[in-house]
């Protein structure tokens, strides 16, 4: 190198000076009078009224919305399954950070925390004044946070906690302890992806909490806002940032009554939409709490279940689309694809929040709710009960008759030790198909399977029986 | 002479040569004496399992460069180690690294390969190791491919990580604090086939090291480094480019060798008048079948996919008619799926494939055991590369046989007559700019995503806050009242560097043949206007691709595969204005200079060119906007010549000895000769001289030029060498260029400007 630092510094000049033609004044000032931490400090406290606090490792913004009225029954909460148990403290969490990546640089500037004390949630926010006063913030976060308590976040297990994690660990330290982690969002993906556009928590608010935000600051905004802040720009951007997060910590709170009010116990249990509760079925079946599970689709049986809304939000690609409509044809429609049974292709996007995908568009229907109650019995070994669930599924239309047919004679045959009845069910599913055949939707699969299954019963059933030939009389013909 | 028994190699050579049609074409037939093995002990403090399970594995003594170099490593310092292909380099880091671990079990060690493939065979060869050893070791690799899942544990409990610079690069330095365990006890990083990284892509890993070295210090690690390369000429000074810290070097090898005969071959002039040669492929075909006949083992090096397709039907079709080995001859080449490659690597270590066809995806280190037969059709490119593929034939005992047939091209003329370059020179040396200004503010931006950066904390050459200052003015970073610089953009910096290209905004190519597109690669601005322009066929990992379409604003390429005979070549009109001189000193009639120059570049039209001859086979225009590249440059004045010379005559021998400097830089730079741009100027505006550039075509220059400037008078020599050395009569392709005008002597004139300039001229030529 022929003095490679003197020879770097001149190459930046010329580098820098010919950027400045291309783009002139563009160059944000860096070192404006916004540089000392206290400045920006007081600047930001005025702009959410709040006020500094120092410590020894520096200074953060602390900021106290009034508390209000908000009963959660944490017995009958915990009840519910996935729920905290009822007697530790719980901690709402919401962070807004300076990016969406959890990687290294990214810094959370504003941790909004809530807690109740007996019936009223109360709220406060720590707000970050400048980079180089985050160990005051952490050493603040870590006092708000009891080692017995459980956190309650939206998508905090894969974001916010990850993402303060890491901001623990920049400066060396290790991130608060705490006994538990409860996530909502996988709990209402469960609950209510049926009658919701996307899983986002704006979404749920509307949908289940019938409350809708005016003014709300847009998510890809916030991070500009501080960081536009930090370089000298105006804070009162940040205002609107802080009713946004102070809303969503709310909600975290309003969401946990939410769920104990309608779904804590078998009385509010009988009025909740079937949907819910098919839902809450399965969640309790995760858990292998069934007879829980069988008790919410038994009152789930028998009503009308709501019609699931097509997302209306839903940004979709002209490939699904196009898909959807000609899904949505009469059978005749030379649009319609063939159906040549199987599993439907995946082709949603994956990621947790994003719109359209396809589990959120699936809708409850009494016909899945009744083969989840089939399943959830022949699980509790009620193998009589569940016979009866197929039964009456497999006299059904649709595909779904044949499977009923197909799982009617596995009970028969291999629980209830009735081959003559498995033998019946399966004819009955053979018959199904044929319907379907002359529909045009060969189902090649589920006949191979009930082929195999006629075959092997008639082997086995001996050959005197009296069943066995008024089944061959009347049965169809066997390739 | 066909040979349908099996016959020792030196048997199937002497027939050979025997043949008057084969015997003419050999320019040069040098024989290496064998060499013995040179052992020495085990240190005492090798953990004796370790020792049992090497001895499970039939190593009973290490060679002398291993002992060495162990040793280095183990007392802490940094070592690099240069042996040839096949001694045992892996045992240098495998043995430090087992003994770290088996002394504490928390400890854990980082090794970068600069691809997938080579990782994996790594992982391999460490597990059989350590389970003879009978120790208990998880080495895993991380890439791409890795499920996520299993990411997770390995971030956790991986204690020897294999992975490569990307991803060293984009996820795991980006993501240091869940990698806390493994930068808290990292001991050993391992930079193995270190002569890869050179160039732009050294340049950038030279700065992912400085990060991972930033981190290992945050968190209060100091990672002893070992290097392994292939031969080239200045090992410990790459290794010291690319660590930033001073290596051991260890390069005298104490594995065997057998007795090796290296022959030079050189096509027949076909056309004496054009000097056109007949095909590299076709002879080396003739070289090739004797020895599969014979039945011995036969590498065959092709320089693309197209030519190693090409090789393989020939030498498949010919067998076939004298019914010889057929099926047990393989191609090996980038676009082969992975178990397909794994079966023809066993099969040739077990001897069942007599004979492989390969691209230089078989040069690095892949295990295919050894050879009897080498054969390479075209020179690869450099001194190392050769001997790498050289080195592919060779058995510890017995005669091996290296066998390069020229072909047309300047570069290969100018090897192969002269041998005492390839047998007795200095490799060269490979060399990468890590202060590259796009480069290093690339991976500043980066390191303060990382880390926020104290006041005075150096990166790189100096203190980082000039630069950090100028990151400021552009809103990416900032300093806060503490004074620390943080990162202060939404953006995620390291996903918009790529490893393999200099400047920050890139063409991305888009590969539209698949049902679901996806991004092939990408390319710098300046290289896109040549590389992918529209109807140009894009040459990626030796596919072909066709560009149908490129959007220029939107900066994207929009290709798709294609099988064709021909390669497409853009010529640039360039004009270049010097901005800021290094250095420069007076040489033989004129001056030489390096510094930083504004290349402005037009590109109008290309050519169809055909594999193998080179033949123009068609041409198209090109509309592109002008670009302009600020990167550094080498240049020599003439200062003498004005009024002594004819106008139009100095022109054509500006440009002819232009050329062949230009060749002979790229041999010695280990470049390739498209990196290297030539602009001549009759009279330069700014010298108001003659003058010859030499620019780099990478924005801010990876260092090349401060070496060729250094290197003045050699280059001289080596152009008037090439000239002189040259069989065509009055210029050619291989020498000063195609001939511009019909009736001119280029070759004499640019010998004269030569002279004139100092370069030694041999007497014999005229």
């Amino acid at each position: 190198m022929v003095d490679g630092a003197a020879t770097l510094t001149r190459r930046l000049e010329r580098y820098r000076t010919a950027l400045l033609q291309v783009t002139p004044a563009a160059a944000i000032d860096a070192r404006g009078d916004g540089r000392a931490a206290a400045g920006l400090a007081e600047r930001l406290a005025d702009a959410v009224s709040g006020e500094v606090v120092t410590t020894a490792e520096g200074c953060f913004v602390r900021c106290e919305p009034p508390s209000r009225h908000l009963p959660v029954d944490r017995e009958r909460l915990a009840t519910l399954p996935g729920q905290p148990p009822r007697d530790v403290p719980l901690v709402c969490l919401d962070t807004e950070t300076t990016g969406l990546a959890t990687a290294a640089g990214t810094a959370a500037f504003l941790i909004g925390l809530g807690w109740w004390v007996a019936d009223r949630f109360h709220q406060v926010q720590l707000l970050l004044p400048d980079h180089g006063e985050e160990r005051a913030l952490l050493f603040a976060l870590e006092a708000a946070i009891p080692a017995d308590a459980w956190l309650v976040t939206y998508n905090g297990r894969g974001f916010d906690w990850p993402l303060l994690t890491t901001r623990y660990r920049l400066s060396r330290r290790a991130a608060p302890t705490h006994a538990g982690h409860l996530d909502l969002l996988p709990i209402v993906r469960r609950l209510y992806r049926h009658r919701m556009a996307d899983a986002r928590l704006r979404t749920a608010e509307a949908e289940l909490l019938g409350m809708h935000r005016v003014g709300d600051v847009e998510g890809w905004q916030i991070p500009g806002r501080y960081l536009e802040f930090l370089r000298g720009g105006p804070a009162q951007p940040l205002a609107e940032v802080a009713r946004h997060n102070d809303q969503d910590v709310r909600s975290l709170g309003w969401l946990l009554a939410h769920i104990e009010t309608r779904l804590g116990d078998a009385g509010c249990r009988a009025v909740a939409p079937p949907g819910d509760l098919a839902g809450l079925a399965r969640a309790f079946a995760r858990e292998r709490r069934l007879p829980e599970a069988l008790d919410c689709l038994d009152a789930a049986t028998g009503r009308p279940v709501d019609v699931a809304p097509r997302p209306v939000s839903a940004v979709r690609s002209p490939a699904i689309a196009a898909r959807e409509t000609a899904d949505d044809a009469p059978w005749w429609s030379p649009k319609r694809p063939a159906d040549f049974g199987g599993y439907p292709a995946r082709s949603w996007s994956p990621s947790p929040l994003g719109p359209g995908s396809a589990p959120l568009a699936v809708a409850w229907t009494a016909e899945r709710i009744a083969v989840d109650r089939a399943h959830l019995l022949r699980r509790l070994e009620r193998y009589g009960d569940a016979a009866e669930a197929w039964s009456a599924l497999a006299a059904g239309p649709g595909r779904m008759a044949i499977v009923a047919a197909i799982e009617l004679a596995k009970i028969h045959e291999h629980r209830l030790h009735d081959r003559p009845a498995a033998l019946a069910a399966a004819i009955r599913g053979l018959g199904a198909i044929e319907r379907r055949r002359r529909l045009g939707r060969p189902e090649p699969r589920l006949e191979a399977d009930l082929r195999r299954r006629v075959g092997r019963l008639r082997r086995r059933i001996p050959a005197s029986s009296s069943d066995r030939r008024a089944i061959t009389r009347t049965g169809p013909p066997l390739a | 002479m066909r040979t349908y028994a099996p016959a020792e190699p030196g048997a199937v050579l002497a027939d050979l040569l025997a043949e008057p049609s084969i015997a003419r074409g050999v320019v040069h037939h040098a024989v290496l004496p064998p060499r013995a093995a040179d052992y020495a002990t085990f240190p005492a403090w090798l953990d004796e399992r370790i020792v049992a399970g090497l001895a499970q594995r039939g190593i009973a003594r290490p060679y002398t460069h291993q002992a060495e170099a162990i040793e280095i490593a183990h007392r802490g310092d940094d070592v690099v180690i240069v042996t040839p292909t096949a001694s045992g380099k892996s045992l240098c880091y495998t043995l430090p690294i087992l003994q770290a671990i088996a002394d504490d079990p928390a400890a854990r060690a980082l090794l970068l390969f600069p691809t997938k493939a080579l990782g994996q065979d790594q992982v391999t060869e460490f597990g059989e190791l350590t389970a003879a050893a009978g120790l208990r070791i998880s080495t895993s690799t991380y890439d791409g491919d890795t499920p996520a899942p299993i990411r997770a544990a390995i971030r956790a409990a991986g204690q020897v990580v294999v992975t490569n610079p990307d991803m060293l690069h984009s996820a795991i330095l980006p993501h240091h604090t869940k990698w806390f365990q493994l930068f808290e006890q990292l001991r050993y990083i391992v930079v193995d086939e270190l002569h890869t990284y050179r160039g732009v892509f050294g340049s950038h890993v030279a700065n992912v090291l400085r990060r991972l070295l930033r981190i290992c210090a945050h968190y209060g690690s100091r990672p002893i480094i070992v290097c392994c390369s292939a031969t080239i000429g200045n090992p410990a000074e790459l290794a010291s480019m690319l660590t930033g810290r001073p290596a051991r070097l260890v390069d005298r090898t104490g594995a065997p060798a057998g007795e090796r005969h290296v022959v030079l071959v050189d096509p027949p002039i076909l056309h004496p008048e054009s000097g056109a040669r007949g095909s590299a492929a076709t002879l080396a075909q003739r070289w090739a079948l004797p020895f599969l006949r014979a039945g011995r083992q036969t590498i065959v090096f092709g320089r693309s996919r197209v030519a190693v397709e090409i090789l393989l039907t020939g030498l498949r079709e010919s067998l076939r008619e004298s019914y010889g080995p057929r099926s047990r001859v393989r191609g090996y080449r980038g676009g082969y799926l992975p178990t397909e490659r794994r079966s023809i690597e066993h099969g040739l270590r077990d001897g069942e494939i007599l004979g492989v066809v390969a691209t230089n995806a078989l040069e690095l280190g892949v295990d295919i055991g050894r050879l009897d037969v080498s054969i390479l059709a075209g020179y690869p490119g450099s001194v190392a590369a050769t001997w790498q593929q050289f080195g592919r034939a060779g058995r510890r005992q017995g005669m091996s046989i290296a066998v390069l047939v020229a072909s047309g091209a300047p570069v290969d003329q100018y090897v192969i007559h002269h041998p005492e370059f390839l047998l007795e020179g200095t490799p060269e040396e490979a060399r990468l700019d890590p202060d590259n200004l796009h480069v290093l503010l690339a991976h500043l931006r980066a390191a303060t995503f990382e880390l926020p950066f104290d006041p005075g904390e150096v990166f790189g050459p100096a203190p980082a806050d000039d630069l950090l200052a100028f990151l400021a003015e552009q809103g990416h970073v900032r300093q806060a009242g503490d004074d620390r610089w943080y990162w202060a953009s939404e953006n995620f910096p390291a996903s918009e560097i790529s490893l393999r290209t200099a400047a920050p905004e890139n063409v991305v190519i888009i590969d539209t043949t698949p049902d679901r597109p996806r991004v092939l690669g990408e390319v710098d601005l300046f290289s896109a206007q040549v590389l992918v322009h529209e109807r140009a066929i894009y040459i990626h990992e030796s596919v072909q691709y066709y560009v149908d379409r490129l959007e220029w604003h939107e900066r994207k390429a929009y290709v798709h595969r294609v099988d064709v005979d021909h390669y497409t070549y853009a010529n640039r009109a360039v004009t270049l204005k010097p901005l800021d001189v290094f250095a420069e000193a007076t040489a033989v009639g004129g001056r030489r200079l390096h510094g930083e120059v504004m290349v402005t570049s037009l590109v109008t039209l290309f050519k169809k060119l055909k594999f193998l001859t080179d033949e123009n086979v068609g041409w198209g225009p090109i509309d592109l906007p002008e670009l302009e590249l600020q990167t550094t440059a080498y240049w020599l004045t003439a200062e003498a010549q004005r009024g002594r010379w004819r106008r139009d005559d100095l022109d054509i021998a500006l440009l002819g000895a232009g050329r062949a400097i230009q060749t002979v830089a790229a041999i010695h730079l280990m470049a390739d000769p498209r990196d290297l741009g030539l602009v001549t100027q009759v009279r330069s505006p700014h010298y108001e001289q003659p003058t010859i550039y030499l620019y780099e075509a990478v924005p801010g220059g990876i260092g090349l030029s401060e070496r060729l400037w250094d290197r003045h008078a050699e280059l001289l020599a080596g152009a008037a060498d090439l000239i002189a050395g040259c069989g065509c009569d009055a210029g050619c392709p291989a020498c000063t260029g195609p001939r511009l005008e019909p009736g001119v002597d280029a070759r004499a004139l640019a010998l004269r400007l030569l002279a004139e300039l100092g370069a030694p001229i041999a007497a014999a030529t005229t």
